[in-house]
C-alpha cells in the first residue's frame, strides 16, 4: 500500500462531508424518512453496482446490465399479462432469463476469450433490441397486483422500504463471496493476472463465467424491483443504469484494470452519488450538478492516487 | 498481421454485400437514388466520427464521451448562429470547442488514466452540463443561413456527403502512408516498443483524441444543419453506434489492428440495416437486436479463429499502467 489512505476511507469522508453540507443547506434532508428514500431510490443502481464489482475486479466490464433490466422487465410483464402466469412465477422466470443472458456473456468472454467491453457492447444492443422488438417499442405493462407493488412501494413495519432488506442481504452475500471465499480470492487473482491465476490452478473460465452470471442475475432482480417501484414495465427500463453503476463502482475504489476493489467501497460510491442527487434537489440546486460533480469526482478519484504516488510509468 | 485484418474487413464487406443482394431481389426499390442519398446523408456524421474513433481504438484506447460532445457542438452552433454570427465564424469556433474536449480527454489519458473511466466521466459531466445550461430546451427557429449552410437543400446535402468523403479518404490515405498514421498502429501494437523506436507514444495518443474531438464537432455541425432546430437530447447512444461500426469493420479493441476501409464497411452495414428492415417489411424495432447480433457475430468469428491457448482479453486502458499499488 503506497497510498496515504485507503480509497474507501476517502469516499467515506466524502459521503460524510456531503451529509454534513446538505444537513445545513437542504430542506428536510437530515430526516430518517429522507435517508430511507435515498436508500429506496438507489436500490436498482445499487444492486447492479454490487454485482458489477466482482466483474470489474476480475479485469472485465459488463455494459449489458442496463439493457438486460429492460429485457427482464418486459419479459416479466409479458409472462404475467399475456401468458397468464402468476406475477411471482413471471418475476422468477424473468430473473432466470436474465441469467441466460449472463451465460451468453460468460461463454463469449470466458470460453472464446473475447474482449468483455465489446462482447457486452454487443449484448447491450442485443438485449435492449430484443426488449424493443418484443414490445413493438410501445407496449407498456401496468396494473400489477398490489402485493407485487408492495415490493417496490411498501414499507415493512410502516418504516423500512420493502426492497432495502433485499439489497442489504445481497450486499452481504456478495461481500462474503468476494472477501471471504476462495472464489473471491480467485476473482481478484484473475484481475491481477489471468495467466498467473491459471498457473496457480484457478479455473479462470468458470470463475469469470460466474462473475458475469451473477451480474446478470442481479440485473434481473433489479428489473423486478424496478417494475414494482415504478409500477410499469417498458422496454426502456434501466436505460444508462450501467453507466451509473460503473461510475459508483469506480468511485468506490475498484480499479478498472482489475485486481482491486471492495463491496463496501462500491456501496459507499452508490451512497455518495445518491446523496449528492438527493441533497442537491432538497437544497434547490440544479440536479444536473450531480452529473457534473460525479464526473469530476470520478476523474479526481483516479487522478489523486496517481498524483500522490508519483510513479513514472514510461 | 495484414491478412488477419483483411479477413475481418472482408467479413463486414461480405455481410454488406449479402444484405444488398437480398434487398436487390426482394425490394429493388431500395436502390432508388433518393433512398441511397438519404442513407448516405444519415450515415455521413457516423462515418466522420468513426474515422476519429478508429484512430483512438488503433492506439488501444476508447472514447465514450462523443455522444455528449456531438450534442454540445450542435447546440453551440445553433446558439452562436442565433447570436448573429455567420456560419463562416460559427464553424471554426465549434471545431475549436471540439478540439478542447478532445484535448482534455487526451491529456488525461496520455498522462496514464484509463480512457474508459475518463471518458465515462466527461460523458456524464458534459451531458449534464449541457442540460443545465439549456434547461433541456431545444434551439428553435434556425432557418435561413443555418439550415444547409444557407445553400439550399440540394447543395447542402451534397456538401455534407462531400465533406464526409473528403475526411474519410484523406484519413484513409494518411493512415496508410504518413508516419503519423503508422505511429497509431505502432503505439497500439506495443506502446513500449514504439517508445523505444523513438515514437512519442503519449503525444500519439493525445493527438488521436484531439482528432476525434474535432471530427465529432464537425459531425455535430453537419448533423445540426440538416434541420431548422437543434435538439439538446441528440447524440445519446451515438458513441456506442460509432464504436460498434468500427469494431464490426475489423478494428481490434486491443489495439494496433483495423483499417478505415473496414470502418467504412462497418458504418455502411450497420447503417443499412435499419432502412433495410423497413424495405423487407420487418418491424424497425428489431434493428437494435440485429445490430447486437452482428457485433457479437463479428467478434465471435475472430474469437473462434484465434481461440485455443490465448489468455482472456484484458480490459482496455493505458498500456503499462501498474496494477493498483
Amino acid at each position: 500500500m503506497t497510498r496515504p489512505w485507503r480509497h474507501e476511507t476517502i469516499v467515506l469522508g466524502l459521503w460524510i462531508a456531503e451529509v454534513a453540507l446538505f444537513s445545513v443547506i437542504g430542506h428536510n434532508f437530515a430526516t430518517p424518512g429522507n435517508a430511507l428514500e435515498v436508500a429506496r431510490i438507489s436500490t436498482e443502481v445499487g444492486l447492479l453496482a454490487i454485482a458489477l464489482t466482482p466483474v470489474i475486479v476480475s479485469g472485465g466490464i459488463d455494459l449489458s446490465v442496463g439493457s438486460l433490466m429492460g429485457l427482464s422487465a418486459v419479459l416479466c410483464g409479458m409472462l404475467w399479462r399475456d401468458a397468464g402466469f402468476s406475477i411471482w412465477t413471471s418475476a422468477l422466470v424473468a430473473i432466470a432469463a436474465a441469467g441466460v443472458g449472463g451465460l451468453l456473456n460468460g461463454v463469449l468472454i470466458a470460453r472464446l476469450h473475447l474482449a468483455p467491453l465489446i462482447v457486452t457492447l454487443g449484448t447491450y444492443s442485443l438485449f435492449r433490441g430484443l426488449a424493443k422488438g418484443l414490445t413493438g417499442g410501445v407496449e407498456t405493462y401496468t396494473d400489477f397486483p398490489k402485493e407485487f407493488l408492495f415490493l417496490g412501494q411498501g414499507y415493512l413495519g410502516g418504516v423500512v422500504p420493502a426492497q432495502v432488506p433485499i439489497v442489504i442481504a445481497i450486499a452481504i452475500a456478495f461481500w462474503i463471496l468476494l472477501h471471504r471465499t476462495t472464489i473471491g480470492r480467485a476473482i481478484q487473482a484473475i484481475g491481477f493476472s489471468p495467466d498467473a491465476a491459471r498457473y496457480a490452478a484457478v479455473p479462470v473460465g468458470r470463475r469469470l463465467g460466474l462473475a458475469y452470471l451473477l451480474s446478470s442475475l442481479a440485473a434481473g432482480l433489479a428489473a423486478v424491483l424496478y417494475v414494482a417501484r415504478v409500477g410499469q414495465a417498458k422496454a426502456d427500463a434501466g436505460t444508462s443504469y450501467e453507466l451509473m453503476a460503473i461510475t459508483a463502482v469506480v468511485l468506490g475504489g475498484t480499479s478498472i484494470f482489475g485486481g482491486r476493489g471492495t463491496i463496501h467501497g462500491t456501496l459507499l460510491g452508490v451512497l455518495a452519488i445518491a446523496t449528492l442527487q438527493n441533497g442537491l434537489r432538497l437544497a434547490d440546486l440544479p440536479v444536473e450538478l450531480a452529473g457534473i460533480l460525479a464526473g469530476a469526482l470520478l476523474i479526481g478519484s483516479i487522478a489523486l492516487p496517481r498524483l500522490f504516488s508519483r510513479k513514472e510509468t514510461s | 498481421m495484414r491478412s488477419e485484418t483483411f479477413g475481418r474487413e472482408l467479413a463486414a464487406i461480405g455481410a454488406l454485400g449479402l444484405l444488398l443482394l437480398v434487398l436487390a431481389v426482394v425490394a429493388p426499390s431500395f436502390f432508388a437514388l433518393s433512398n441511397l442519398r438519404d442513407l448516405a446523408l444519415d450515415n455521413a456524421t457516423v462515418l466522420i466520427a468513426a474515422v476519429g474513433m478508429t484512430c483512438v481504438i488503433l492506439t488501444r484506447e476508447i472514447d465514450i464521451s462523443i455522444g455528449s460532445q456531438l450534442a454540445i457542438a450542435g447546440v453551440v452552433a445553433g446558439l452562436l448562429f442565433k447570436e448573429g454570427l455567420p456560419m463562416a465564424g460559427v464553424v471554426p469556433i465549434v471545431l475549436a470547442i471540439g478540439a478542447v474536449f478532445g484535448a482534455f480527454n487526451g491529456a488525461l489519458v496520455a498522462w496514464g488514466l484509463p480512457s474508459i473511466v475518463v471518458t465515462l466521466a466527461t460523458m456524464t459531466a458534459l451531458r449534464q452540463g449541457l442540460r443545465w445550461s439549456t434547461q433541456g430546451e431545444d434551439v428553435l427557429g434556425l432557418s435561413g443561413g443555418f439550415q444547409w449552410f444557407g445553400l439550399g437543400q440540394e447543395a447542402g446535402r451534397a456538401v455534407i456527403i462531400g465533406i464526409a468523403l473528403v475526411v474519410f479518404s484523406g484519413a484513409a490515405w494518411a493512415l496508410r502512408n504518413l508516419a503519423a498514421g503508422r505511429a497509431l498502429y505502432a503505439v497500439g501494437t506495443d506502446a513500449e516498443a514504439a517508445r523505444l523506436l523513438g515514437i512519442p507514444s503519449r503525444q500519439v495518443v493525445f493527438s488521436a483524441f484531439l482528432l476525434l474531438g474535432v471530427l465529432t464537432a464537425l459531425a455535430g455541425i453537419l448533423g445540426a444543419v440538416r434541420f431548422p432546430q437543434v435538439q439538446t437530447g441528440t447524440g445519446m447512444g451515438f458513441e456506442l453506434k460509432v464504436i460498434a461500426a468500427v469494431v464490426v469493420g475489423g478494428a481490434s479493441v486491443s489495439g494496433g489492428r483495423g483499417s478505415l476501409l473496414g470502418t467504412l464497411a462497418g458504418v455502411a452495414l450497420l447503417g443499412t440495416l435499419g432502412p433495410a428492415l423497413t424495405f423487407l417489411k420487418v418491424s424497425a424495432f428489431w434493428e437494435e437486436a440485429l445490430q447486437g447480433a452482428i457485433i457479437l457475430a463479428a467478434v465471435a468469428l475472430e474469437g473462434i479463429r484465434h481461440a485455443p491457448g490465448g489468455s482472456p482479453a484484458r480490459p482496455r486502458g493505458s498500456q503499462s499502467q501498474p496494477k493498483a499499488a
